[in-house]
């Protein structure tokens, strides 16, 4: 459904993004992370076509990502909402559901059930005088009135209320059951975990790791085993009562039943900690940023 | 573009405004114009009113000075009271600013006075009244049915064009001014011949006998207008001055000022266009609101020519009413008026365009729009302030509304010549800004340098564009180049024409180097030798061709200048074969010479670009020193 091969993205001698390639199967809902400057809106611009590539493509179903064609079934939701603040929400949907062609009573239906759906009140009134999570939500019923295959959202959730996210996180989810496939880019990493069904961590302007959340974990995060004992042993720290050792594999939890039962005690508790997105994003962007400093085999 | 796309732009831009409207709001607006107008039209059509009843004399009815202080609205006349002079003066602060007191045989004007001395006010009232008396009389004499018993004298005075080759014959008793096809009536001697001269304004009165008493209504020959200098405007006058008679010392210098006020009506909308324009234009870019219409399935030419439309048509529709206001009051506006103005309000919009694209804040726009607005009207009246006396006024579209509302033909040359350059910069203008649409350089607060090579690297795809590019910049080069004959040509031969070799080699040389660069920037061709070649011949030949546009000079003509000659050389006399094959070859050889210079230079990065751009310029003026020097 998308595919991008070889980006980058030069602004003068500044390079945004450098050779990253990923794909989107269609239905799939992709999240694109990293720390701010990382490369992640410039991404994105060039998947909605707002960006000529400096190297390499961007393709939706085939075609490029600046053609009319694609830009006509593809919504695009900006970091910020840009929206013509004189004009009334109604009239502004129109006006775009104009631009892209749908005819008026199509428009008018679809306007009114995005409005519905994100609960928006105050239809008629001035876009300037409403909350910004009201603007939000008109923002996002742009982004649907050329009911598109694709959706481009850019830190949907920037800045708002936490109720305002969590509805919107909803409302994302919703629009994904649908089987629209959405290119996701957020701050929030449990918003990415909760929406997303692979991501990219970019930091940068190169993408350092990608998959599904699983595969992540299982490739760069590693789960700790936390262990309790009754007495002390090798490497262990005590913790109230009881003495604490974080080993990394199950042959290491029996390295310490072992240890503990000759020292007359036995285990006490086994806790399991999974590696969060935020800890494995963390995890990379500080071995990336060490990387460039401190040798090229990283960046390799 | 898609029309269908670009007029749905045009009416959202027209109307996105309304739904934030309230009606009262939308009352006070329609107050305001319609306030506005009123005002405009009652100050046209009345005239200001500010000095009437200023000064107060004192005078009987029944006196023969009460015509001219009752016909004239800036005295008061006040019933007279003989004790206000019984001293042998009239004292300031009373009733009189002058007083009359009628005597047998004539009578006696008293001024107010203070400390022994006239005030200040009664000497301008005596002033005042003269030229009041004055103008009652010929008023008078006008009226009086026997107007050679009125008018014993008749001068036909005949403007020529300066620098024409028409010979005038002094005291030419010829009718080539048509002096003798009046319904003349004869009062006196017969076989008196016509007085007039056939032309020139020295014309002479040629006989003392003769008592031809045509009316001198009008232009008697050629571009002429009025009578006593000022064009007439038909039945429409606005400042009172086609009447038919009056002194030699009415003779004025054929100065359009009527047409000029007028005129001014036609450009005034488009300073307030423009503001809006340019307004709507820098929104779009502040706080990214036009970045959807990018993402949005149309075209960027759709986008800006949409949002440009209502502009432009409500320029149209402002003018059109202007031409049918003047033509209710009797004026002679029509067509041409509207098609002279259509190139400038495109001027107008399409600087204010390229202007928003560079401005970064609304501070920057109020600068471009302040630049603007002062630069073209300036380009628009000041050509056109002559354009009774010199072909160079039709530099300006201006002229030609002139003319309209003057009654004048003029030729399809002229016509060309007046609308073809602004029209053509206007469609430049937007051809670069619209390479600027774009998220890249809307959204971002890029230097003004990077963005103008952004505008220019935008239209280049490989070597060969380079001369299409250059080809568009020859109409900027050709006005900056006007501008620099304009501000030198006062100053002493000496020191202008050194001045305009090196302005014009600079002007020249950065046209075509910029393009040059641009390209070498924004890595649309490979930095190596054969490509800088390539460039530099591109560039070189481009201007060369184009250049020869500036011939167009010819057609009007700067006589007589030698600043324009030395920067279009447009005074060769009669060329030689030798100096037709100078003239065809060396520019050529000098352009491609030069701009290949700049290219090794941009090949290599800014700096040598900068190295190269100068030792171009040097050689240009060198060459303009051994070579246009010799034929100008």
């Amino acid at each position: 459904m998308i595919e991008v091969r070889g980006l980058r993205k030069e602004y003068g001698a500044f390079v945004a993004v450098e050779d990253s390639s990923f794909t989107v199967d269609r239905g799939e809902v992709f999240g694109i992370i990293g720390p701010n400057g990382a490369g992640k809106t410039t991404t994105l611009k060039s998947l909605a076509g707002l960006l000529e590539p400096t190297e390499g493509s961007v393709e939706v179903s085939g075609e490029p990502a600046d053609a009319r064609e694609t830009r006509r079934r593809l919504g695009f939701l900006p970091e910020e909402s840009p929206l013509y603040e004189e004009m009334t929400a109604v009239s502004y949907l129109e006006f775009f559901a104009d631009l892209y062609d749908v005819p008026d009573d199509v428009a008018t239906t679809r306007i009114h059930d995005a409005l519905d759906r994100l609960e928006l009140e105050h239809r008629r009134r001035a876009i300037g005088d409403m909350s910004k999570g009201m603007k939000r939500k008109v923002a996002i019923a742009r982004s649907l009135v050329n009911d598109p295959d694709v959706l481009v959202y850019d830190e949907p959730a920037s800045g708002l209320d936490p109720l305002t996210t969590n509805y919107i996180i909803e409302f994302t989810k919703e629009l994904a059951a649908e089987g629209r496939t959405i290119v996701f880019s957020a701050h929030n990493l449990y918003h990415v975990e909760e929406v997303c069904d692979r991501v990219a961590i970019m930091n940068e302007g190169r993408i350092v790791a990608e998959g599904a959340l699983g595969d992540l974990r299982d490739r760069y995060g590693a789960t700790e085993y936390r262990v309790f004992t009754t007495v002390e042993v090798p490497g262990a720290s005590a913790e109230g009562d009881r003495y604490r050792r974080v080993v990394e594999s199950m042959a290491d939890v029996e390295s310490v039943r072992k240890a503990a039962v000759e020292n007359g005690g036995a285990i006490d508790d086994i806790r399991t900690v999974e590696p969060t997105l935020e800890g494995l994003f963390l995890d990379l962007a500080d071995s990336e940023g060490r990387g460039h400093s401190d040798s090229e085999a990283t960046e390799a | 573009m898609r029309p269908k796309t670009l007029l749905r732009i045009a009416r959202w831009e027209a109307t996105k405004g309304f739904g934030g409207l309230d009606r009262g709001a939308v009352a006070v607006g329609v107050a305001a114009v319609a306030f506005v107008l009123a005002v405009g039209v009652v100050g046209v059509v009345g005239g200001v009113a500010i000095e009437d009843g200023i000064y107060r004399v004192g005078v009987e009815e029944d006196s023969d000075l009460y015509g001219p202080v009752a016909d004239d609205p800036a005295f008061a006349a006040v019933e007279p009271n003989p004790e206000a002079i019984d001293g042998g003066g009239l004292a300031a602060g009373g009733r009189y600013d002058l007083y009359v007191e009628d005597r047998p045989g004539g009578a006696r004007l008293y001024l107010a006075e203070s400390g022994g001395e006239p005030t200040e006010k009664s000497r301008a009232a005596l002033a005042a009244l003269r030229g009041s008396i004055d103008r009652y009389n010929d008023r008078r004499l006008s009226a009086e049915d026997n107007a050679s018993a009125a008018f014993p004298v008749t001068v036909t005075v005949r403007y020529v064009e300066r620098g024409g080759s028409e010979v005038v014959a002094a005291g030419d008793a010829g009718d080539a001014s048509g002096a003798d096809d009046g319904d003349s009536t004869t009062d006196g001697g017969a076989g008196g011949t016509d007085g007039s001269s056939g032309g020139g304004a020295t014309g002479s009165d040629g006989g003392t006998t003769g008592t031809d008493t045509e009316t001198t209504q009008g232009a008697t020959g050629g571009d002429t207008e009025g009578p006593i200098g000022a064009p007439s405007l038909g039945a429409f006058d606005l400042f009172g001055t086609a009447g038919t008679t009056g002194t030699p010392s009415d003779i004025q210098p054929p100065f359009p000022f009527q047409s000029l006020v007028l005129a001014f009506l036609f450009v005034l909308p488009l300073n307030f266009l423009i503001q809006a324009y340019g307004s709507s234009m820098l929104s779009e870019r502040l706080g990214r609101r036009g970045e959807l219409l990018l993402v949005a399935p149309v075209g960027r030419a759709d986008i800006v020519f949409g949002k440009t439309l209502p502009y432009a048509a409500a320029s149209v529709s402002i003018t059109v009413a202007i031409v049918a206001g003047l033509r209710l009051l009797g004026g002679e506006a029509g067509l041409l008026s509207v098609l002279a103005v259509a190139p400038l309000t495109l001027l107008f919009l399409a600087t204010t365009f390229l202007g928003s694209l560079f401005a970064r804040s609304f501070k920057e726009l109020t600068f471009v729009t302040v630049t603007i607005t002062t630069l073209l009207t300036t380009y628009a009246f000041v050509p056109a302030i002559f354009a009774e006396t010199s072909a160079v006024a039709f530099v300006s579209p201006l002229t030609l509304a002139i003319k309209d509302l003057t009654g004048t033909a003029v030729t399809p040359g002229q016509f060309a010549f007046a609308l073809g350059p602004p029209t053509l910069v206007g469609a430049i203008c937007f051809f670069f800004g619209l390479g600027l649409y774009r998220e890249e350089d809307l959204f971002t607060q890029r230097a003004i340098q990077h963005k103008a090579l952004d505008a220019l690297a935008e239209r280049i795809r490989r070597p060969r564009s380079v001369a299409a590019v250059v080809v568009l910049l020859v109409p900027f080069v050709f006005v900056a180049e006007l501008f620099a004959v304009a501000l030198l040509f006062a100053l002493p031969v000496a020191v202008s024409i050194p001045l305009v070799f090196a302005v014009i080699a600079v002007i020249e040389e950065l046209a075509k180097g910029l393009p040059i660069y641009a390209g070498f920037a924004h890595d649309r061709y490979g930095r190596t030798l054969p490509v800088s070649l390539a460039v530099g011949a591109a560039a070189g030949i481009g201007f060369f061709l184009a250049e020869k546009l500036t011939l167009a000079v010819q057609l009007v003509g700067l006589p007589g200048s030698p600043v324009a000659d030395a920067a279009f050389q447009t005074g060769f006399g009669a060329p030689t074969p030798g100096v037709i094959a100078l003239l065809a070859f060396a520019p050529l050889a000098l352009h491609v010479a030069t701009s290949t210079v700049t290219a090794a230079g941009a090949s290599r990065g800014r700096s040598t670009f900068v190295l190269g751009l100068c030792s171009a310029v040097l050689v240009h003026v060198a060459y303009n020193a051994a070579v246009v020097s010799r034929v100008v």
